[in-house]
């Protein structure tokens, strides 16, 4: 994705299992509080029957929609999650969409448990539901906050040469993912690099790691 | 420039911007009016994020650590988000759009509102005057338990009862209106998306239902407490279900028929439409619900101011659907 300003943006869709969970939170978080209002609104009688069927309408129709465009395109489960609804260019969600995508709830429910939902989700490229695509929305994964890598603390060493990001986050990701390889597997890794490292084995494998540390700025 | 250099340089705009964005993506409503103190003020936000994106471009090109490349990018995208939010809905905006927007859309959905009307007032005129000649027809349509039901809701007999209702007061009444029938209409929308099928489905269905019952309780001669209580927020509720089948079914022409457009572009576009759609049939709702609830209900009231009230609604929600915004410039 593109920005006006010519910056590449990394939206990643997320997935049908963290949205249903998103769901399922909102859910029991609208039936706590349907039951509370059903408990204090059970004393005022026809009154209050008329306040719990307009709060059921609320909380069934308007709930999503107004934290969607409220709150940053979440609502309480997609901020549990780490969701966020966004337009398809990235920009937060606006009423229009939102309404739109919402709507479409009625039909991706059908015929039990979001099935035409899921099912769409499972076929589309962005995991889109129906509501999505009618809407123009994403279902985006919130990017966690940055500078916490689980790189293993090594000094610092200096690459010989100068490489591009893409190359840099690689040799990064490898640093994070060497705990959960053999040593064997991370020679055999380090031993692809000879110009990179000017070493083989054990030796190759330190200056890599050391050279992830000096790519996520560590001394 | 070396990394180091870079950073040295720039540090200051990034930390400034980092607390900005901190302190003024959400002001509160006190804070919007001024600019936070300490901080670059409110309208210097853009150029300040723009040159953020540059710094990005060029640490992306230049080769710079993933770190910093990490850092940019969540500035950038924590300002994107706060650059290119919708604007804080206006009330004037309401006013404008049930006055001038709503009708427009309507009418510009013609084609689609015409067919709607036609399938609904079709099926639901066609089974009243059905009826008068052949009344054995109701028990196609209802079975006994249901007819006896809607016979002892309007039976001229009790005629001091309240209309059209076998218990609850008139506030319980109007929550449970809201709920049922704006769902209903906002249902109608969108089953219209598998290529009009269930839209046309929910019309003729509530036809059917709707003349059904119309027909049967005229024809056994307990019309006149059912025409009293239905006339005053008919108007409303009528129109608003041939508004949403029509809303349905321009939704599901997007499936059909998406013209020179691919059908993802065709859905937005639909979209769009049928969320204002929506958001006027939500008005017109509740609107009927409030008639229904507090007007219709009302046993005592004479049938000419009654009627009276019922016709005059048709005539100004008509009214208002075809010249609504017109001669007014469009909103941009």
């Amino acid at each position: 994705m593109e920005t006006p300003e010519g910056i590449a943006l990394r939206l990643r869709p997320a997935g049908m299992m963290p949205r249903a969970a998103a769901w399922a939170i909102d859910f029991a978080l609208r039936l706590a509080v349907l039951w509370v209002f059903a408990i204090a609104l059970a004393l005022l009688g026809d009154l209050g029957v008329a306040v719990y069927l307009i709060v059921l309408f609320g909380l069934f129709w308007l709930y999503p929609i107004a934290f969607e465009v409220l709150h940053d395109g979440q609502t309480p489960g997609k901020r549990a999650v780490g969701l966020r609804v966004v337009n398809a260019n990235g920009t937060p969600v606006g009423w229009v969409p939102s309404i739109a995508r919402n709507l479409m709830r009625t039909v991706d429910m059908l015929p039990l448990l979001y099935c035409f939902g899921l099912v769409a989700g499972l076929i589309d490229r962005n995991s889109r539901r129906f509501g999505d695509m009618v809407a123009g929305t994403l279902v985006v994964h919130v990017d966690s906050p940055h500078g916490h890598s689980t790189a293993p603390d090594v000094p610092a060493v200096q690459a010989p040469l100068l490489l591009p990001a893409a190359e840099q986050g690689a040799i990064v990701a490898f640093a994070e993912r060497a705990r959960q390889l053999t040593p064997e597997r991370q020679q055999e890794l380090a031993n692809l690099l000879p110009q990179l490292t000017q070493a083989r084995g054990a030796v190759a494998v330190q200056r890599l790691l050391g050279m992830a540390s000096s790519f996520l700025g560590r001394q | 420039m070396k990394q180091e250099v870079f950073q040295a340089r720039h540090d200051a705009e990034w930390s400034a911007l980092d607390q900005w964005l901190v302190k003024r993506t959400r002001p509160s409503a006190k804070q919007r009016g001024r600019d936070a103190d300490g901080l670059f003020g409110d309208l210097e936000f853009p150029a300040m994020y723009r040159r953020v994106c540059q710094h990005l471009a060029l640490a992306q090109r230049r080769g710079y650590s993933v770190l910093l490349i990490d850092r940019l990018q969540d500035l950038v995208h924590r300002g994107h988000l706060v650059l290119y939010r919708p604007p804080a809905p206006r009330w004037q905006a309401v006013i404008e759009f049930f006055g001038a927007d709503f009708p427009r859309l309507v009418r510009h959905h013609g084609r689609a509102m015409g067919i709607a009307a036609v399938l609904f007032f079709g099926s639901f005129i066609g089974v009243i005057v059905a009826m008068q000649y052949r009344p054995e027809f109701a028990h196609s349509l209802f079975d006994a338990g249901e007819l006896a039901r809607f016979e002892a809701m309007y039976d001229p007999a009790n005629a001091d009862a309240k209309l059209g209702r076998e218990s609850g007061s008139d506030v319980k009444m109007f929550g449970y209106y809201i709920l049922n029938n704006v769902s209903i209409g906002f249902r109608t929308i969108a089953a219209g998306f598998f290529a009009c099928i269930g839209s046309v489905y929910v019309l003729l269905f509530n036809g059917l239902f709707l003349g059904g019952v119309a027909g049967h309780l005229t024809a056994i001669g307990y019309g006149g407490p059912f025409w009293r209580f239905v006339a005053g927020h008919s108007a409303p509720e009528l129109l608003a279900i041939v508004i949403s089948g029509g809303a349905g079914l321009q939704l599901g022409m997007a499936l059909i028929a998406p013209g020179r457009r691919s059908r993802g572009r065709a859905f937005v576009e639909a979209g769009i439409d049928m969320a204002k759609l929506a958001l006027g049939i939500f008005g017109m709702l509740v609107f009927a619900a409030f008639v229904e609830a507090f007007w219709s209900s009302i046993g005592w009231m004479p049938d000419p101011v009654k009627f009276g009230v019922g016709g005059l609604l048709w005539v100004l929600i008509l009214l208002w659907l075809w010249r609504g915004g017109r001669g007014v410039a469009h909103a941009a």
